[in-house]
Formats: C-alpha cells, sequence, structure tokens
C-alpha cells in the first residue's frame, strides 16, 4: 500500500441535465406532442478534475445548484457523467439518503440485513458486524421491533450505523452529520474520524464549513460547475465564506429596496407582529458595519451599529428603546432597553433616529431577528415591532449553542 | 465479466428482495400465501371447462396436460409483464442509491420462479393423486428445462423493465402481447394440430420448445428431444445477451428519468 495511493480520480467531468418543459412519457403524448417535448439542457457541471488520495478526507463546498451535490452522486454511480471518467478504487458507502430500502413492517434487524445487503454486503460480513451496528445505533432494546413503530429519530441512528459500518474503503457523505441528538452526532463525528484514521478516503457535502474544518484535509469549492478554488478548509472557507457574504449583501439591499418602494411605513399589525398605541412609530432600521458600510451580513465579533428611525405623531413622554435579539427558534439571546441601562427617560417630540451599537457581537453563525421597541414609562407600548429586522452571523468555527464564549484552553500533561 | 462478479457481491441482496418480495406480495390479505397455488387453479379449472368440455378436444387427462404447461406459462408471462415494472417500481432505491440495477428483475424473476416451484408441488400432487404416473429418469431433465426457462424469462425481463423506464406504455402493451403469445404458443392446445406452414415461425418462439419439453417429461413421461431442448437453450441464451446488453446501455439515465 503506496503512501500516495489515489483512492479516487475525476477527470475532467461533465453532466447536464435535460429540463423537460412539459414531457410526455407515454406513447400517446410522444406522438401527438412531440413539438411539445422541448427541453432546455442545464449545464450543471463543465469539466471538474480532482484526486483524492487514499486516506484523504475533502470537503465539497458551494452555494445551492453549484453542482456540489450532482458531483458526489456522479461518485456513487447514481448516475453516471455525460463525458469525463471517474475512478474508484474499493467498496463506496454512503451516507446520501440513508435508510434507502428501510421497510416499515419489517423489523430493525431485519433491515440491517435488507440494508446492509443493499451496500453489498454478503450473510457472513453482515453477522460479523450486527453486534456492533445495534451497539452503535443504541436501540438493542428496540431491535426487533417493526421499523414502522420507531421515530424518526431512531429511524436515521439505525440507518447511519449500518451505513457507517459497512466499512468502505471511500464514504461519501451528504449533509447528514444532522442525525439524532447532539450526543448521538458527536458519536456520529467521533466515528468518522476514527473511519478516517484507519485510513478511509472521505468525501463530505456540507454546508457546515465547521463539520468540514474538523474533519477534512482539503477543501474544493465548487462555483457553477467549476472548481473556483481547492486548498487547505481553513483558508478556501474562508474565501467563501467572503464571498457568500458579499453576495448575501448585494441581494438583501435588493430586497429591502424593493420592500421600501412597497410602503413608505412598515403596514400596521403584520401577522401580529406589531402593537402599541401608537404615538410614535418606527420607520425604519438599518444597519452598519464599524467601517459605516451599509450590511447585514456579520462576522461573529464583530461591531453592529443598528440605527432606528422613527416618527412621532403625539409627544411620548418617558420613553424608553429597547431592543431584543432572537434566534431562528425563537429562544431570546439577548435583550435590553434604554431604562434597564440606567439612561434617563426622555420625551419624543418629533421625529429622529436612535442608534445603538452592539460591541463584538459574539453570537454564532444564523439567522437572527430582531424586536425594536418604543415605550412609554413602565412598559406601556407605544410600538412594539416584533422581527422587524434581520441580520446574519457567520463564522468561521463549527462551535455551537448561542453565542461564543471567551475562552482559552491549557493542556497539562 | 465484471458485472457478473458485481452481482455475485451483491447475492446477499437478491435474497433479501426475493424474501422481501415473497413475504410481502400476499400480505394483509385472508388467505395469504395461498393465492399463490389458487391462482393459477382457478386458471386452470376456467381453461379445462372452456377447452375441454365446451370445445372439446380428445387430450386425455386434459386437466393435466394443461396444468404441466400453465404453471411454467404463468412464470414466463408475469416475468414479462410484471417485470417491466420493477425497475420503475424500485425507483425511490435506484435513485437513492449505488446497486447494480441488474439486481432488480434478478430478484423479480427469482421471486416469481420460486412461485413457480411451490406450485409445481401441487402439480406433482395431482400426479400423484390422479396415479398419472411418474418417469422418475425423466424427471431428472426437469430443472434443466427449469434453468433454461429462467434464463429466457430473465433476458426478457431485462430488456422490458429498462424500456419502460423511458417508455411507460410498454407495461400495457406487454399486457396484450403476453395474451397474444399464450395463444401462439401450444399452452391450451397441442403443438401437432398448427398448420405446417406456420409450424417455421412456432419454432422461433422459445416458449414452444420449454412447453414442450415440460409437456414430454410430465405428460408423456419421456425424456425430452435434445434438439427441442437445445433449440430452447440457444434462444435462450441469445435472450439473456441481448437482455443484458440492452439494459447494460439504458440503465445508465435510469436515475434520471425515474
Amino acid at each position: 500500500m503506496a503512501e500516495n495511493e489515489i483512492a479516487i480520480e475525476v477527470r475532467d467531468i461533465t453532466k447536464s441535465f435535460k429540463v423537460y418543459l412539459d414531457k410526455g412519457s407515454q406513447l400517446k403524448e410522444r406522438l401527438l406532442f412531440r413539438k411539445r417535448s422541448r427541453y432546455e439542457e442545464r449545464k450543471v457541471l463543465r469539466g471538474i478534475s480532482f484526486t483524492v488520495k487514499k486516506g484523504e478526507a475533502i470537503g465539497l463546498i458551494g452555494h445551492n445548484g453549484c453542482g456540489k451535490s450532482t458531483t458526489l452522486k456522479l461518485l456513487t454511480r447514481i448516475m453516471y457523467p455525460d463525458s469525463g471518467t471517474i475512478k474508484l478504487k474499493g467498496r463506496v458507502s454512503s451516507l446520501i439518503e440513508l435508510g434507502a430500502g428501510f421497510h416499515p413492517d419489517m423489523s430493525g434487524r431485519e433491515n440491517i440485513y435488507t440494508n446492509a445487503a443493499i451496500f453489498g454486503l454478503n450473510k457472513k460480513e453482515i453477522d460479523s458486524r450486527i453486534q456492533s451496528i445495534i451497539e452503535f445505533s443504541e436501540l438493542a432494546d428496540f431491535i426487533d421491533n417493526p421499523v414502522r413503530t420507531y421515530s424518526s429519530g431512531m429511524y436515521m441512528r439505525l440507518a447511519f450505523s449500518v451505513a457507517i459500518n459497512v466499512d468502505a474503503d471511500i464514504l461519501l457523505i451528504d449533509e447528514i452529520l444532522a442525525v439524532g441528538d447532539a450526543n448521538f452526532q458527536s458519536k456520529c463525528f467521533n466515528k468518522l474520524r476514527e473511519i478516517k484514521a484507519q485510513g478511509t478516503t472521505i468525501v463530505i457535502v456540507s454546508h457546515s464549513l465547521g463539520q468540514i474544518e474538523q474533519i477534512c484535509d482539503r477543501s474544493i469549492w465548487i462555483h457553477e460547475g467549476l472548481i473556483r478554488a481547492e486548498g487547505p478548509p481553513k483558508e478556501i472557507d474562508l474565501e467563501y465564506l467572503d464571498y457568500m457574504s458579499r453576495k448575501l449583501q448585494d441581494s438583501n439591499k435588493k430586497n429591502a429596496e424593493a420592500e421600501a418602494a412597497d410602503s413608505e411605513e412598515p403596514v400596521e399589525n403584520k401577522q401580529g407582529k406589531r402593537w402599541g398605541s401608537g404615538e410614535a412609530r418606527i420607520k425604519r432600521i438599518r444597519s452598519f458595519a464599524a467601517d459605516g458600510t451599509e450590511q447585514s451580513v456579520f462576522r461573529t465579533g464583530e461591531d453592529i451599529r443598528l440605527t432606528v428611525e422613527y416618527n412621532v405623531k403625539k409627544p411620548v413622554r418617558d420613553a424608553v428603546i429597547g431592543f431584543g435579539i432572537f434566534d431562528m427558534n425563537g429562544v431570546q439571546c439577548y435583550g435590553t432597553n434604554t431604562r434597564i441601562d440606567k439612561l434617563p427617560e426622555f420625551e419624543l417630540t418629533e421625529g429622529g433616529t436612535a442608534e445603538v451599537t452592539l460591541k463584538n457581537v459574539q453570537l454564532i453563525s444564523g439567522e437572527y431577528m430582531i424586536d425594536i421597541a418604543i415605550e412609554q414609562g413602565e412598559g406601556i407600548p407605544v410600538d412594539y415591532y416584533r422581527q422587524a429586522y434581520k441580520i446574519q452571523m457567520i463564522s468561521a468555527y463549527g462551535d455551537s449553542g448561542i453565542a461564543r464564549v471567551d475562552h482559552s484552553w491549557k493542556l497539562q500533561r | 465479466m465484471s458485472t457478473i462478479k458485481e452481482l455475485y457481491d451483491y447475492r446477499q441482496m437478491i435474497f433479501s428482495l426475493v424474501k422481501k418480495d415473497l413475504r410481502g406480495r400476499y400480505k394483509g390479505s385472508v388467505l395469504g400465501f395461498l393465492w399463490t397455488f389458487i391462482n393459477p387453479l382457478f386458471q386452470l379449472i376456467v381453461y379445462t371447462i372452456v377447452f375441454s368440455k365446451i370445445l372439446r378436444n380428445d387430450i386425455p387427462r386434459y386437466y393435466l396436460y394443461l396444468f404441466v404447461a400453465l404453471i411454467p406459462w404463468i412464470f414466463f408471462s408475469s416475468s414479462i409483464t410484471v417485470g417491466a415494472a420493477s425497475i420503475v417500481a424500485q425507483k425511490d432505491l435506484i435513485k437513492k442509491i449505488y446497486f447494480p440495477r441488474m439486481v432488480i428483475p434478478i430478484s423479480y424473476v427469482t421471486s416469481c420462479f420460486v412461485n413457480m416451484l411451490l406450485c409445481f408441488i401441487v402439480i406433482f400432487a395431482v400426479i400423484i393423486v390422479t396415479g398419472a404416473g411418474i418417469n422418475f429418469l425423466a424427471v431428472l431433465t426437469l430443472p434443466i428445462i427449469m434453468i433454461v426457462e429462467y434464463v429466457l424469462a430473465l433476458g426478457m425481463a431485462m430488456m422490458t423493465s429498462a424500456i419502460t423506464v423511458y417508455f411507460r406504455d410498454l407495461e400495457h402493451i406487454l399486457g396484450i402481447v403476453a395474451m397474444a403469445w399464450m395463444y401462439l404458443t401450444p399452452v391450451v392446445y397441442s403443438k401437432s394440430i398448427v398448420p405446417e406452414r406456420y409450424l417455421p415461425l412456432f419454432n422461433l418462439n422459445p416458449m414452444t420448445h420449454i412447453i414442450d419439453c415440460y409437456r414430454t417429461v410430465l405428460y408423456d413421461k419421456r425424456v425430452p428431444d435434445l434438439t427441442t431442448l437445445l433449440w430452447a437453450a440457444g434462444l435462450g441464451v441469445f435472450f439473456l445477451i441481448v437482455g443484458a446488453l440492452v439494459f447494460n446501455r439504458l440503465q445508465k439515465h435510469f436515475a434520471e428519468e425515474l
């Protein structure tokens, strides 16, 4: 076994799909509407080449529709390229569609046999693995019950356990490390590391750059059917993030402009998201980076400056302005207002702008909704605007939780 | 060659698909597995009444004459008609995961084959109960005939299942074809009443020879003619090769067409 043995060799593959505008696969339709079965040819891959050494782990990254999943499907041989060649050495297992061929009426144990057989294992090989599969799935108590009685988490755990215990030479993974609870996920992750250490070649497609950075030796960024960059995950991922954040800002800006053109003022009480006496109204919310450019995508650790423009119909005495940050599950990450922060109460008499700068924001990557509220005195809502604004955080770390807690490690030997 | 090796590696998958099919086929029905026998028995009763009581013929023990041909015929016709839909029926599997696609027609035809073997138990029971008698030496050739028929059915199923993916009407067309084919094969009648000038055409039909062999062994109690058997085997292998070639060519785009 040479050190530099090549496990996967992909040479100049192209693939296009026919997108039928109106496809008839019946005889009648074929004959009668021959002209109608027009299609558009969509080139998904325009010539991709790469090689993966044995025992190496690579991550394919890129935005939706860039061709990374298609590349993976070609590697599994579910589909074939239009031109170019793919050479794979050894047994291939894929964690792409978990639980293919599971039969709901059969027991977990029987399904292990069926499913493993689909990966090309024979009975003897399955017999020797069944114990470790059941153990890994943590389903020993339920293994003889029909699979239809399983929860979806149990189902995925069983499927994952089979696929990962195939002992493949090449393992192809598509976005599946979202299996089960956090405990099981970290177990899967450890198992992947173990498998990698045993010399299995791994190809991962994922949106979670953190996962890729933790496992992969190399990232390949596929952009519009071509390889745009390739190299160590830390560098490539950052380059990719940078590109994505710029793109996101462009589209957000466009959306915002479109929205602004729609209505000068946010629609009143949109889906119960807004309430209050209405003496003062929030007119516009904007966010800026430290250097003053307007943007709504920020990196973890950046400063965010929020500005709130408002109108006043009737003066509001003892006014309080506050904000709350919520993650997409509705969990409040932070919230405060001018009273909590012990600012003197003030009176709103005419329209103006309030500004708050959030320093060194340590929220982990994801989207966050911001509530803005103008209140009077001890919490009488004047204009409470729920989910008034959206920001997105991006981060190259793969940590989890709500916010990054600053930390440092010291390991003693 | 590499295809054969790969199929051998996936033998467990074939076994488990066959098992799943046999177990799942009559699931939920009251009579369950008995339907395997009831279906052909009723066909046998209907054909026997029509062709021996109404249309009349002078073939002694016509029910047995028909039975030993009908069971192999049902195997063949279900292999090509229902087998044609086998790839489409397994589209979830095909779109999701790699395995040699031939596994599917193979396992489908094999499960039909197992059904036929089970029906042969009934045939032997009928032979024994009615005292028709058995020639043991002749029966020894039965497995060869069965294998030849299996090879032929597999070749046809590969072809029909692969083409059906691209052309779904085939599944329905085959229903008609199978019916016509049955009447163009000496199943309900004897080859000897076929007019001389049509005989070359009948001889091209591989099923003519196969049915002929079954009948020779189980009804006439003789060892089948070697030429008949060779004809059948030759045509069977020919169809298998053509079927495999067609299948291999068409399978590359299964995932996209389904």
